[in-house]
């Protein structure tokens, strides 16, 4: 075996260590430790000047193995390697003491900080004697991106990557993709018609040549890795041929049966066969299976005696279709908060409190009332009341801000304004209009006349004390500064109900082995730096999915996560983990026991030696199935029993 | 001798050699202090005569179909050994297709030693609640069966009540007597790893030299590796020279495996022992 030369590399981090931690006592030590040839400490061991001094070390003394005690291997660990290799060794010769995180940063004892650090340097030091080069190897990237959600997020993403001429399979649960998005009227501060922005787009989307459009389908299961994905989707059953159907909207016209619709938010009605919405893409209706006549009763088919083309189907099933690709963008967007669980605001209750998104529907020229902005009774309102923050910067429900609500709130006055005579009331606690051209909108809306009223709202009540009446209703609300309650009178009453984590957001956590924040939603791999990709390499999050947004916001994230699918796939190859497991095949017992346990479906039993082996191709190098295994027949690389015993000797001596 | 069961047990041996469904059947004989029984390998018709069945046979005989993967053999299992059996299917250390369960409605065995029988049943058959084996392909049947209601671990709750300390001492007293003959491990139909941890040279896990230190490491490793797999057959116990008694250490974690799992070691060949399996839902008590 070759002499093994240490190269130990105390970062001063500023005063981020070297504050508490008193590194030229560390440095010292560390040059006094078996095998280390040079030690040193510097102010950023990350800087330009810092990498070039192990690069040089490296050449000069030899070295052969290096470790650098600084900061979490989150940031710099890639960087540090990336000295090495170009120095001339393998990455896995570069170990790692988190002198910060786990050390200075945690106590102001500065003389226990030191000997700590010392502790971590000598386990890194002894841990990497043991260290082995692996060899790095590559998977080519299937160019197929799967995108999960048609919103304008998925829309975005999938227009950007099939422009590219790269295939995008685009999945979509509901029977049109378009999103919130499509349902909003007007879009703040600019007032573009909402639906007028985003047809075009769902229209190139729906005729694209490199989209296949999977509509009323869900992703039910994903296997596989960055490269190469496998993902099984389910086509739930329209009850209509989608290459016979020509869109003519007959069906929905004869079918005699109406139920409330979704897309209005429940203020409108639709019929049982129906597409949510005019302009939706596709433009095939499907029959919702509960509430259709046939399906519940036997009777009825008159959608089938209309349709000339004969696209209607009853007999049809669910379809389970086959994916594979190289990258998957998330983007299933979000809920809003249903406010009649904080029954203080009389959601439910009275007739005239609706949601912010009901009112989108009530303002919209397709919607219910055709626009008009009215009472349930059809009378128009004399004052309407926009209350902020329902269910959010709320320590009962969400603490954090939804982000939107102050915009479109103020979207709405302007609407009210321009539409009715009506009085306008801003309940707020602080307004936000942090974007672009958004404080201009703001001061617009002052100018307007809209009257600003702080305060959190406490209950909602009708005028004259009676639960079911219907007219008049009051809001009282308190100003947080100085506890001032003031009453306000109001006709209707707009609740900006908080952006919320979809209510499966769980489930498509686990089928894509993606995790959640404590809030709900996805979890990015780093909030500032890289806010799109997640900790599972090849699957990115963007829009609303991954935390309340604005359409802006969720534009340019799904552009961002576009920009880095088709970097990998022009790339067109992917390093895999080389710390892979290795099964020692006259140890194993054939248990399977590390099968069964695999998250990644990496280790297959052999039936005829009767043992378990690793594909190197899949395995994450989680470690798992080493902890697992009974007989002890599997080792990780890179995290060796001999590797992990001496790093623990080298913290307890 | 029972003469019922051993009746049935040599004609159903009888029959599955002279068809040749199997190549061998494992059961018992008298042993040569013509009072208890040891196990044996009837390959001929006319070794069957040689099979019996009553209270001393103790053995758990699906330890041996271990090393008979080869070839498919009968095997006389009471209710307890067949715990075994599921345990080996689901660990896939054995194939269903090359065994022949002869099972046994067993009402109890007794303490025995060479040439000596207790009257008193084993204290493991005392709170035993299987009346009969859970997988059987034959059933030897005798009536009345036997089922027992009442505490399962009174030994063990004991064992919780004292102090850490005197615990200690009893275990340090225990393990300062263990041999590391290995005995346990031998006889355990769960202990079949081709290179035991404790004999590993690279690393070395436990030492060679024969201290407290060593023992307790060995005894607790081998413990914990029967966690939610041991299926109580006690054979461990039995067979050690040094009479530790091993079943507390079992027990507990079986109990343990209970409360915390609601899982038995061995009830059904499907289902993962909760140490074997990870549920992405599962809560671990560590989380924010």
């Amino acid at each position: 075996m070759e002499e093994v030369r240490i190269g130990v590399y105390i970062c001063h981090c500023g005063s981020n260590i070297a504050g508490t931690v008193d590194v030229a006592q560390v440095s010292q030590y560390a040059g006094t430790l078996d095998s280390v040839v040079i030690a040193r400490d510097y102010k950023f061991m990350c800087s330009e000047p810092g990498q070039e001094m192990i690069g040089r070390d490296i050449k000069e003394l030899g070295l052969n193995r290096v470790i650098v005690a600084s900061c979490s291997p989150h940031m710099h660990e890639p960087t540090f390697r990336r000295v090495c290799e170009e120095a001339g060794l393998n990455r896995y010769s570069f170990q790692m003491a988190n002198i910060r995180e786990h050390c200075s940063w945690v106590t102001e004892d500065h003389e226990k900080a030191t000997e700590k650090a010392q502790a971590l340097v000598q386990a890194a030091v002894r841990r990497v004697f043991y260290h082995e080069p692996l060899e790095i190897r590559e998977v080519p990237v299937n160019s197929n991106t799967l995108i999960v959600g048609g919103g304008i997020a998925g829309i975005q993403a999938a227009l950007e990557i099939a422009d590219s001429y790269h295939k995008v399979y685009l999945v979509e649960r509901e029977p049109s993709i378009g999103g919130h998005m499509i349902q909003l009227d007007k879009t703040f501060p600019t007032l573009d018609c909402s639906a007028c922005i985003l047809t075009p787009k769902m229209s190139q989307v729906g005729s694209h040549p490199y989209i296949e459009l999977l509509s009323y389908s869900e992703v039910e299961e994903v296997s596989g890795y960055v490269g190469s994905f496998k993902a099984k989707i389910r086509k739930k059953a329209r009850y209509v041929d989608e290459e016979k159907c020509t869109g003519c909207g007959l069906c929905q016209e004869k079918c005699p049966w109406k139920v409330t619709s979704e897309f209005d938010m429940g203020l409108g009605q639709r019929k049982v066969i129906y597409t949510p919405f005019p302009q939706a893409v596709p433009n095939v209706p499907v029959i919702d299976r509960q509430n259709c006549a046939y399906f519940q009763k036997g009777k009825c088919r008159a959608c089938e005696k209309f349709c000339e083309a004969g696209a209607i189907d009853f007999e049809q099933e669910d379809k389970l279709v086959e994916v594979e690709v190289g990258n998957i963008i998330v983007a299933t967007g979000f809920q809003t908060f249903d406010p009649s669980i904080a029954t203080q605001y009389g959601y439910g209750k009275f007739d005239n409190v609706i949601t912010g998104l009901q009112f989108e529907r009530l303002c919209n020229a397709t919607g219910p009332t055709g626009g008009n902005i009215q009472l349930k009774d059809g009378s128009i309102p004399r004052s309407v009341a926009l209350v902020h923050c329902i269910g959010s910067r709320d320590e009962n429900y969400h603490d954090y801000c939804s982000r939107v609500c102050c915009m479109y709130a103020l979207k709405h006055s302007h609407l009210i304004k321009e539409k009715t005579n009506s009085m306008v009331y801003q309940i707020f606690t602080d307004i936000r209009c942090f974007g672009k051209d958004y404080e201009d909108f703001y001061q617009r809306l002052v100018k307007e006349g809209v009257n600003f009223v702080r305060g959190k709202v406490q209950q909602v009540t009708s005028a004259n004390g009676k639960e079911a009446d219907q007219g008049r209703l009051i809001i009282t609300a308190e100003d947080p500064d100085n506890s001032k309650v003031t009453q306000v009178p109001a006709d209707m009453v707009v609740l900006c109900a908080a952006i919320e984590s979809q209510q499966d957001a769980n489930e498509v956590a686990h089928i894509l082995s993606i995790s959640r924040k404590a809030d709900g939603f996805f979890l990015e791999r780093h909030p500032k730096l890289d806010p799109v990709a997640t900790m599972t390499e090849g699957i990115y999050v963007v829009g609303c999915c991954q935390g309340p947004k604005d359409i802006p916001d969720t534009v340019s994230q799904a552009s961002a996560a576009a920009a880095r699918v088709l970097a990998l796939i022009s790339k067109g190859k992917v390093e895999i983990e080389a710390a892979t497991s290795i099964i020692d095949e006259e140890k194993c017992s054939g248990c399977r026991i590390c099968e069964f346990l695999c998250p990644y479906g990496a280790i297959s039993f052999i039936e005829d030696k009767e043992v378990c082996r690793v594909n190197e191709a899949l395995c994450k190098g989680c470690g798992t199935c080493a902890a697992a295994c009974p007989s002890g027949a599997i080792t990780s690389k890179h995290f060796t029993t001999e590797q992990i015993m001496a790093e623990i000797e080298g913290v307890l001596v | 001798m029972n003469l019922e069961l051993t009746q049935q047990i040599r004609d159903q041996a009888r029959g599955l050699l002279k068809s040749g469904t199997v190549k061998g059947v494992i059961g018992y004989e008298r042993a040569s202090d013509g009072l208890t029984a040891r196990p044996f390998f009837a390959y001929e018709l006319t070794g069957t005569d040689q099979l019996i069945f009553d209270e001393t046979c103790s053995h758990n005989l699906v330890k041996y179909l271990l090393d008979k993967k080869g070839e498919k053999m009968a095997v006389v299992v009471k209710p307890c050994d067949s715990l075994a059996i599921n345990l080996l299917l689901n660990e896939e250390q054995i194939k269903r297709e090359m065994v022949f369960i002869i099972g046994v409605s067993c009402t109890g065995v007794v303490e025995t030693a060479w040439n000596q029988k207790s009257q008193t049943l084993q204290a493991r058959c005392q709170t035993c609640r299987l009346p009969k084996p859970v997988v059987y392909d034959f059933l030897a049947e005798q009536e009345p069966i036997r089922r027992l209601e009442g505490e399962l671990y009174p030994d063990i709750l004991e064992m919780e009540a004292k102090p850490i300390a005197s615990r200690r001492e009893f275990w340090h007293e225990q393990f300062g007597r263990c041999i590391r003959c290995y005995a346990c491990r031998q006889i355990c139909p769960g202990c079949y790893c081709p290179e035991c941890f404790a004999e590993q040279l690279s690393p070395l896990w436990v030492g060679i030299r024969i201290a407290l230190g060593e023992n307790e490491l060995w005894q607790t490793n081998r413990t914990l590796h029967l966690a939610g797999r041991c299926t109580g057959c006690n054979e461990c116990e039995r067979a050690c020279p040094m009479d530790i008694p091993l079943s507390l250490l079992n027990r507990k974690l079986e109990k343990e495996m209970e409360e915390l799992f609601s899982f038995r070691a061995g009830l059904t060949s499907e289902e993962q022992p909760p140490f074997a399996t990870f549920r992405k839902e599962e809560k671990l008590g560590f989380e924010e």
